[in-house]
């Protein structure tokens, strides 16, 4: 693919090593809107405003500090933030392989596709099958950005998909959250059974749109056929016309040029 | 629905709906469209070259909807070549690069009758090569005002050593270019000066000039928009068809034309259209080369 990879490297396990790139997944498709000011429709930007001094704070009066109690940070800069960042990984190393129905939905991160890069390709494809009839995935540490992820590397339709995962301590315990067990009526639970068989059907994605970014695009189409359209004015801070020197040539030449019409 | 099958440079490329009228009050379709980019591929190239392309496209021709796509469509092929970008917002967004005769034809297939690009390249996304005076007539002024503006802007320009070239938008307007080619400069700088030259010419030529976005300033007068200088904006790509009722090409004019053209007082004169363009362009060459190599230096800033 022509597609510009986030990542390249290889993948490997015990004497396997594949050329791979990562290159993404999924795009999402929300709408994004910019924010604007009701008065004249200026795009509005954002600023870091500093409530002790009642004023707006330039970037290089910021710095970053972790809250550990009321009015107590700990400073952080960036080159200790630096000396922690994991290094970046030139290799997906599968240490193990697991059986991916062992891991629950609710541990899937985020989506990639690994590519085969030159000469990967014919190790790629076998890997690809193998994985696809045995239903197994690969898990490996990898560092992607300044973050250590664990992975799944699974078969997915002919291509290898890279999954990060959710380490255990992300998942939020759901003891609390579900109620506790009681006693199942037999009867009940066949009625349930029945139901959920009755409305089996084929897992087809394309059957379903997010019907929200749909509506707002028709809407945004709909108000720019209308002409339902607003102007920003143009930034006008001052009523010179540039830098002085630059102002006093173009005077200058100017008069050169009218007196030469 | 007509498909054909062309082979370009090894690839194949699928062509669909040839026959379909994008131009209907002129008759002129999907083929007509792709015979023309075609053949003012290898003039159109260089200008497309390295930088995001924003398609405009026309699915069902010129008198009806169309919309803009700054995104790469997902289904291209897998040859066409595309960049990553990070926009203001910090979303990712991925563009198309036309840098071949194949990713032209395979941009037209989709209907793109227009080709907008930035004044930056995207390696270089907040330098800009050239620096523009986008001249835009008002209400009851036309071509031949800009032409007049163009002229007396020429002057000044040159006055700081500044040489500049001209095209027709293929709209109502013209499109005065700075070329720069420089790494120095920035969008910061091409805004301030074009902003003061603008407003210069304003205040010598109030009656035939404004600097001004809004539209009552502008009835008969000629705009110049200086705020296209921006690494968020794009210009009409020099030898890009518009999707007007007919096939009018933006089109680079030597100044003698230009002069030329207002002694005529005929605004449709200017216009070059589609069956023009090649054959001018393959008997005079690029007139807008220059745009992309002279090194000039913006002064006093």
């Amino acid at each position: 693919m022509a597609v510009q990879g986030i990542w390249s490297g290889t993948i490997s396990f015990s004497l396997v090593a594949i050329p791979v790139q990562l290159v993404k997944a999924v795009e999402p498709g929300h709408v994004s809107f910019r924010v604007l000011h009701s008065k004249d429709y200026s795009p509005l930007q954002r600023r870091m405003f500093c409530p002790e001094e009642d004023r707006i704070v330039p970037p290089d009066e910021i710095i970053r500090g972790y809250e550990i109690g009321p009015h107590q940070y700990v400073l952080i800069t960036d080159e200790e933030l630096e000396s922690v960042s994991p290094e970046r990984s030139r290799t997906i190393e599968i240490g193990e392989f697991i059986d991916m129905k062992e891991v629950d939905s609710i541990y899937y991160d985020h989506p990639y596709y690994l590519v085969p890069t030159k000469g990967g390709e014919k190790a790629y494809q076998l890997l690809v099958e193998v994985m696809r009839r045995t239903n197994k995935a690969g898990l490996a540490k990898f560092v992607l950005g300044e973050r250590e992820y664990l992975v799944a590397v699974k078969s997915t339709e002919g291509a290898l998909a890279l999954i990060t995962l959710h380490y255990s301590e992300e998942i939020l315990a759901d003891e609390d959250i579900t109620p506790r067990e009681g006693k199942i009526e037999v009867e009940e639970k066949d009625r349930i059974k029945k139901s959920i068989r009755k409305m089996m059907a084929d897992f087809e994605p394309g059957k379903y749109a997010d019907d929200r970014r749909k509506k707002i695009v028709d809407l945004l189409k709909k108000k720019v056929k209308e002409k339902a359209l607003v102007e920003a004015p143009e930034v006008e801070e001052e009523e010179g016309g540039g830098p002085p020197d630059l102002v006093a040539a173009l005077e200058e030449s100017m008069r050169k040029v009218k007196k030469s019409r | 629905m007509s498909r054909k099958v062309v082979e370009i440079a090894g690839k194949r490329l699928f062509l669909s709906n040839l026959e379909k009228d994008l131009y209907p009050s002129y008759g002129f379709t999907k083929a007509h469209i792709l015979e023309y980019y075609r053949r003012i591929a290898e003039f159109i190239l260089p200008h497309l070259k390295d930088r995001a392309l924003t398609l405009k496209r026309y699915p069902e021709g010129v008198e009806k909807d169309f919309f803009f796509e700054k995104r790469c469509p997902s289904h291209r092929p897998e040859w066409v070549k595309t960049m990553d970008l990070r926009r203001d917002d910090g979303e990712r967004m991925t563009v198309c690069l036309v840098n071949d005769l194949k990713t032209l034809i395979w941009v037209e297939n989709l209907a793109s009758l227009e080709l907008h690009v930035p004044l930056a390249r995207v390696g270089s996304p907040e330098t800009p090569d050239s620096m523009v005076f986008d001249l835009d007539p008002g209400d009851q002024a036309n071509i031949l005002d800009c032409a007049r503006v163009a002229l007396i802007l020429r002057d000044l320009l040159l006055e700081l050593r500044l040489t500049c070239y001209v095209k027709t938008s293929g709209k109502k307007g013209l499109h005065a270019d700075v070329p720069l080619n420089r790494k120095e400069t920035t969008f910061e700088d091409t805004k301030n000066f074009s902003k003061a030259v603008a407003k210069i010419m304003q205040k010598n030529y109030p009656d035939l000039v404004t600097a001004k976005m809004a539209k009552e300033h502008r009835k008969r007068r000629v705009f110049i928009n200086w705020s296209q200088n921006d690494s968020s904006k794009t210009m009409i790509c020099v030898y890009s068809l518009r999707a007007r009722e007919k096939p009018i090409v933006s089109f680079p004019l030597s100044w003698r034309e230009l002069e030329t053209f207002m002694r005529q007082h005929d605004p449709e004169k200017p216009q070059v259209m589609h069956s023009n363009a090649v054959s001018r362009a393959e008997h005079r060459g690029d007139l807008f080369r220059e745009v992309l190599v002279k090194e000039q230096k913006l002064p006093h800033l």
